[in-house]
């Protein structure tokens, strides 16, 4: 790994990259990670001024973090190096669509929105939702591997992305993958990609399959007594778009709603509409609301649900995640640690998010300890999602590490082995 | 930068080895008699084979992480091998003169029905997993036609699809995590069955690694619901291009069919002779059309569907009454290579994709290819993933028919390159396909990959000489001689 800078290399980039890099300090600060500043911004035009970008950094000696548009930088470690910020928000062309191929190709500076914009045009969609989709790019949603609520029907980024671009560690264009839907053609490294967090290479481009939009979708809230009780019905509910339980955990915690989000052709929507219905009179639960997904109010439950664990309230942000049947026992055990936060959680998935305003920094280090106790004791992984700078340098944003660690610091060591690409940053501290 | 393997072209295996291998795995797991080894000179691509030195069977994950370090001490490498129904050499024992099967380790190590997942050992065989967990109402979605036979491990080693991955995915898309043996004998666990990740996903790089990173000896598997209802459509059209446009309507309507297979008028005929399901053999071409889900929207879909085949020239649209409607349409679907084999000498198929729009130029391609070569090509494929399996059809005996046939097959490999698809959907690599693979990526991109593959395996242990093109080295072929079931 890369020692700390001694020189600035920020004019050193300015002078070999000319207007695709500035060095001013409004500009370095706009980008800061974990209160880290860097020394320049390079912002490329396209891959060809990426990938020269990149070299740049590298032959200079110094570190790049790439960013989209930086919404979601909260997640991962601080870097241990953090130079130059390369942002990617240059290369938003739409590279190749075709409706009827059902496949389509973007850069990776292409907002999520613009892209799902694109596509329902041509009554199609890819069924990731991200959070802030305005605010976050197709390369930002890969390299964070960003899942919304559809994950548990409809897959992951991973499931959807056909062929990738890349440029190395090196500053080499590299592509895996192509632009058809079924392809074993060499290895998939589409996935060793996806999820990397900038630390293996830097996206430039992606092609998706994607898929025709449900012809309606509807949405269903149920109002219940408390978490565990929206927890139990949603545990139940199965075969739909999106299931998803709010409540709160501590003080707040007597309201809960569960959401049901219904998507195909009408006579399915109104099938299950008169399921759940049935299932939610089963389970005392009040229905308190039941429209088309074009109402805005459900369009607002749906948007508030996508965009929780980035909401503003809250400077911390933990993510358990597990196997759907550990779900409730972990969420009471979670409660005994945490005073007041609120809570989304993926029944079907085995998810559960806790938004929390974190306080005293000791009290926040305790609790996060405490809830990795309860992730261990179930066999969950505890994610920070987001967390206060104070609280970088004494907690594990992953945990826990995974066994095949060692294997993944040698996948880090080869693909790039000067640390030029977001050192530090990664599971284990890569 | 090219990473080259270090494997030479014949590489022996001591005795001494020999005999610390047998230790481990025991007699029921050594497989050395000539006649006995010979069964595992090819898989299902048979144009180049090999008798390997010493087959090992073990029966557990310690047994493949044992054999697999005394393999590495001595310097030897390995191939990994499943069932043997592969189609493209990835289990050719080649220069590695050492096979280890997985085909003893047929655990299904748990069950986990209300987190629908199954733990399977490699050598589970793939429609075990969907047999054991049926009652609970769920199966194991992959489906290739060699289901009954090829195993979970295999299934790994090649990202295996089948005709209801348009729906619902290919392999990757359903393994959570896997155990794996590195070729120093490491075990490591990729993936632990949640599904979220923790680091990078080393799970998503092995699946269709074809066995070049060690030997997958579990993995863990999504389990799905089976579906409320089904509906399975034989639509017939006098054309093939009638067919192509009925399968566009349908995806432009915004359908998304559990499967969506085409089968021209020379594999019709052949699976009437053989299996008499049915089939129109005037026709030019029939679709299989099958939609699933719940039942109530099913009706409206099914009628949509007919009507799109109407007015694209569908002559009949016939809906299977029953079970045993669906199974007799599916049966002369995924026989269909078997019928072929009796009215040809040899066959060889062939395994591309092109972008959906581009199908009926491919078909066109192909149809000039035929000409051009002065052969018959069947074509029978999943349509609406735009992977097709042309079939040539010739007599090995005749040495200029086979040649042309060969070449045939090169030209519809270079043509789906052209029209910007793959040159394999679903069969890989292994050895038939090098060439391929080296105009479909550029140099760098192959370095890459190389790259990766050395993390796991420095030393190019495991399953050397399979995928990558080596330069200098030009596999001469001869002739086809594929016989496939897919």
């Amino acid at each position: 790994m890369r020692a700390q800078p001694e020189v600035d290399i920020g004019p050193v980039l300015v002078r070999r990259l000319g207007a695709a890099a500035v060095a001013d300090a409004a500009s370095c600060r706009a980008f800061s990670i974990g209160g880290m500043v860097p020394s320049a911004v390079v912002r490329p035009a396209d891959g060809v001024e990426l990938a020269a970008g990149v070299a740049a950094v590298g032959e200079a000696g110094g570190a790049l973090v790439p960013i989209g548009l930086g919404a979601h930088r909260a997640l991962g470690h601080g870097p241990a190096r953090y130079d130059v910020a390369l942002v990617t928000d240059g290369l938003a062309r739409l590279r190749d669509y075709t409706p009827a191929d059902m496949t389509i190709t973007v850069e990776a500076g292409v907002t999520v929105s613009a892209l799902a914009d694109a596509l329902a045009r041509e009554g199609q969609w890819l069924p990731i939702e991200p959070p802030h989709p305005a605010r976050t790019t197709v390369g930002g949603m890969l390299a964070a591997d960003l899942a919304g609520t559809l994950a548990a029907s409809q897959g992951r980024v991973r499931d959807y992305v056909i062929g990738i671009g890349t440029v190395t560690a090196a500053g080499t264009p590299t592509r895996a993958g192509g632009r058809v839907v079924k392809n074993v053609a060499g290895y998939d490294l589409m996935k060793l990609f996806i999820g990397s967090l900038g630390t293996l290479a830097v996206l430039t481009e992606a092609t998706f399959k994607v898929r025709p939009l449900p012809e309606q979708q509807h949405g269903l809230v149920f109002r219940v007594r408390d978490l565990s009780a929206a927890l139990a019905l949603g545990a139940e509910i199965d075969g739909v778009l999106a299931v998803w339980a709010s409540g709160a955990l501590g003080e707040r915690a007597n309201k809960a709603t569960v959401t049901v989000r219904l998507g195909g052709v009408a006579a399915d929507v109104a099938a299950a509409r008169a399921r759940l219905g049935d299932l939610a009179g089963r389970h005392g639960a009040e229905i308190a609301l039941d429209a088309d997904a074009s109402d805005a109010t459900v369009a607002a439950v749906f948007a508030s649900a996508r965009d929780f664990s980035a909401s503003a309230e809250c400077d911390l942000v933990l993510r358990l995640a597990m196997l759907p049947s550990r779900l409730a026992a972990v969420a009471q055990a979670a409660a005994a640690h945490v005073p007041s936060a609120a809570a989304l959680a993926d029944p079907r998935r085995g998810v559960l998010t806790l938004a929390v305003a974190s306080g005293d920094p000791q009290e926040a280090v305790t609790m996060i300890a405490a809830l990795a106790q309860v992730a261990d004791g179930h066999g969950a992984h505890l994610v920070v999602e987001r967390h206060p700078d104070a609280l970088a340098p004494t907690i594990a944003v992953w945990h826990p590490l995974p066994a095949a660690l060692p294997l993944m610091r040698r996948m880090k060591a080869a693909l790039d082995p000067a640390g030029v690409l977001a050192p530090g940053r990664f599971v284990g501290r890569i | 930068m090219w990473y080259r393997l270090a494997v030479s072209t014949s590489i022996a295996l001591p005795a001494a080895l020999a005999a610390e291998l047998a230790a481990i795995v025991g007699p029921e797991g050594v497989v050395a008699a000539a006649a006995a080894r010979a069964v595992y000179e090819c898989d299902g691509y048979t144009l180049e084979r090999a008798v390997p030195e010493l087959v090992v069977l073990p029966a557990t994950t310690d047994e493949v992480a044992r054999v697999l370090r005394a393999a590495f001490r001595a310097g030897v490498p390995f191939v990994p091998r499943g069932a043997g129904t592969g189609l493209s050499g990835g289990c050719l024992a080649a220069p590695a003169p050492l096979v280890v099967g997985t085909s003893r380790m047929r655990k299904i190590r748990a069950l986990d029905l209300s987190n629908r997942r199954v733990i399977a050992e490699a050598g589970v065989v793939n429609s075990e997993v969907s047999r054991v967990v049926r009652a609970a109402g769920l199966h194991y979605a992959p489906d290739p036609s060699s289901q009954n036979a090829c195993t979970i491990g295999g299934n790994v080693a090649e990202n295996s699809g089948g005709p209801h991955t348009l729906k619902y995915g290919v392999t990757t898309n359903h393994v959570l995590a896997v155990e794996l043996v590195l070729p120093d004998g490491e075990v490591v666990a990729l993936g632990d069955g949640i599904d979220d990740g923790l680091g990078y996903d080393l799970t998503g790089v092995v699946c269709g690694a074809e066995g070049t990173m060690g030997i997958v000896t579990a993995a863990t598997l999504r389990l799905v619901p089976l579906p409320a209802a089904v509906t399975t459509m034989l639509a017939v059209f006098a054309t093939v291009a009638e067919a192509t446009a009925t399968v566009s309507a349908i995806i432009a309507a915004g359908i998304v069919p559990a499967a969506l297979e085409m089968m021209d008028r020379t594999i019709v005929a052949a699976v009437e002779a053989a299996f008499r399901v049915g089939f129109p053999t005037d026709a030019g071409a029939v679709l299989i059309i099958e939609i699933d889900g719940d039942a109530a929207g099913l009706e409206d879909t099914s009628t949509r569907i007919e009507s799109l085949c109407g007015a694209h020239g569908a002559r009949q649209v016939r809906r299977a009454a029953d079970e045993s409607e669906r199974a007799a349409i599916w049966k002369g679907r995924k026989r269909a290579f078997g019928a072929v084999g009796r009215i040809a000498p040899s066959y060889c198929t062939q395994d591309g994709v092109v972008p959906r729009t581009r199908l009926p130029e491919i078909l066109a391609r192909i149809e000039a290819a035929a000409e051009r070569h002065r052969l018959t090509i069947g074509n029978v494929f999943h349509a609406g993933d735009g992977n097709i399996h042309p079939i040539v059809l010739y007599d090995e005996r005749d040495a200029d028919e086979a040649a042309r046939a060969l070449a045939a097959g090169r030209e519809i490999l270079a043509a789906c390159l052209e029209l910007g698809g793959s040159v394999t959907g679903e069969h890989g690599i292994g050895v038939e396909k090098m060439a391929e693979l080296g105009m479909s990526f550029g140099a760098d991109d192959l370095a890459l990959m190389q790259q990766v593959r050395a993390v796991f395996d420095p030393d190019g242990r495991a399953n050397p000489g399979k995928i990558f093109p080596t330069p200098g080295v030009c596999v001469e072929q001869r002739a086809p001689r594929r016989r496939a079931a897919l």
